[in-house]
C-alpha cells in the first residue's frame, strides 16, 4: 500500500510542478523523498548475505 | 548551453525516464513477473527524477531543480546497490529475468549512475541559467509538453497497477499475482 500511495504522491508532485506553485511543488517533492527513503530503511531490515 | 537548448534537453530527459518506465511494464506484462518492494521502490525513484525537468521547462534552469533530480538518483542508486547485494552470492539465480546479462536492478543501478553523471554534466553550463530573450513558451513548446504529460501519464498508470499487485496491505517480498484480482477473480 505505501508503494501505492508513494506513486499517487509523486503523480501529485508532478502535476503541482507542471501546473501550480514552485514552492509547494519542492516542499512535497522533499516530502516524497524523505518518505522514500523511511520507506526504503523500513524494507532493509533484511540481513545481507554477502559472499566475502 | 543556452537556456532554451537546456530546456530541450530537460524534455528529453524526460522521454528517458518513460522509456524507463515503459521497458519496466513490458517486463512486467510481456514476461508476466511482478515486480517486488525495492522494484517498485526504484520505478518510484526514477519517476521521481522527472519533477526536476519538469520545473526546469515550466520555471526556466535552476540550479535547485537539477538538486532535486540528484537526490532522487542518488536514492535510487542506494535502493539498487541494495538488490545487486542481495543477489550477489555466487549461486544466486537473482530476481527476475536478465536482459543482456544484467538483470533490471543492475540496470538501474547503472540507470540512475548515468543520471547522476548527466545531471553534474549538464549542471556546468552556466549560459542556462541566464535570462534568455528567445526562450520558448512557458511550457517548452509541444515537444516538451508531450514528454511531460507523457511521463505523468505513465506515473498515475503505476498507481494503479501498484493496488492491483499489492492491494491494500503491504507488498509481497516476492509477489507472484495480483492481490485485487486474486480476490475478483
Amino acid at each position: 500500500m505505501e508503494f501505492t500511495i508513494l506513486f499517487l504522491a509523486t503523480a501529485i508532485v508532478m502535476l503541482i510542478a507542471w501546473r501550480g506553485q514552485r514552492p509547494l511543488a519542492l516542499g512535497l517533492f522533499g516530502a516524497v523523498l524523505i518518505a522514500c527513503v523511511a520507506t526504503y530503511l523500513h524494507h532493509a531490515t533484511d540481513t545481507l548475505k554477502l559472499s566475502f | 548551453m543556452t537556456r532554451t537548448r537546456a530546456i530541450t534537453l530537460n524534455a528529453l530527459s524526460l522521454y528517458g525516464v518513460a522509456l524507463v518506465l515503459a521497458a519496466a511494464y513490458a517486463a512486467q506484462f510481456m514476461l508476466q513477473e511482478l515486480p517486488c518492494p525495492l522494484c517498485l521502490l526504484q520505478r518510484i525513484l526514477f519517476a521521481a527524477l522527472a519533477v526536476g525537468p519538469i520545473l526546469n521547462i515550466r520555471f526556466g534552469p535552476r540550479p535547485s531543480h537539477y538538486a532535486m533530480s540528484l537526490l532522487a538518483a542518488v536514492a535510487g542508486a542506494v535502493a539498487s546497490t541494495r538488490q545487486v547485494l542481495l543477489h550477489i552470492m555466487p549461486g544466486d539465480a537473482g530476481y527476475g529475468s536478465a536482459l543482456l546479462g544484467y538483470h533490471y536492478y543492475t540496470w538501474a543501478l547503472l540507470g540512475f549512475i548515468t543520471a547522476i553523471v548527466l545531471l553534474a554534466a549538464i549542471l556546468m553550463f552556466d549560459r542556462q541559467f541566464e535570462e534568455d530573450k528567445a526562450v520558448l513558451p512557458a511550457t517548452g513548446g509541444a515537444f516538451a509538453q508531450t514528454a511531460v504529460w507523457l511521463v505523468i501519464a505513465l506515473t498515475a498508470i503505476n498507481v494503479v497497477t501498484t493496488l492491483l499487485e499489492c492491494g491494500f496491505g503491504a507488498c509481497a517480498d516476492n509477489p507472484l499475482v495480483y492481490e485485487l484480482l486474486k480476490h475478483a477473480a
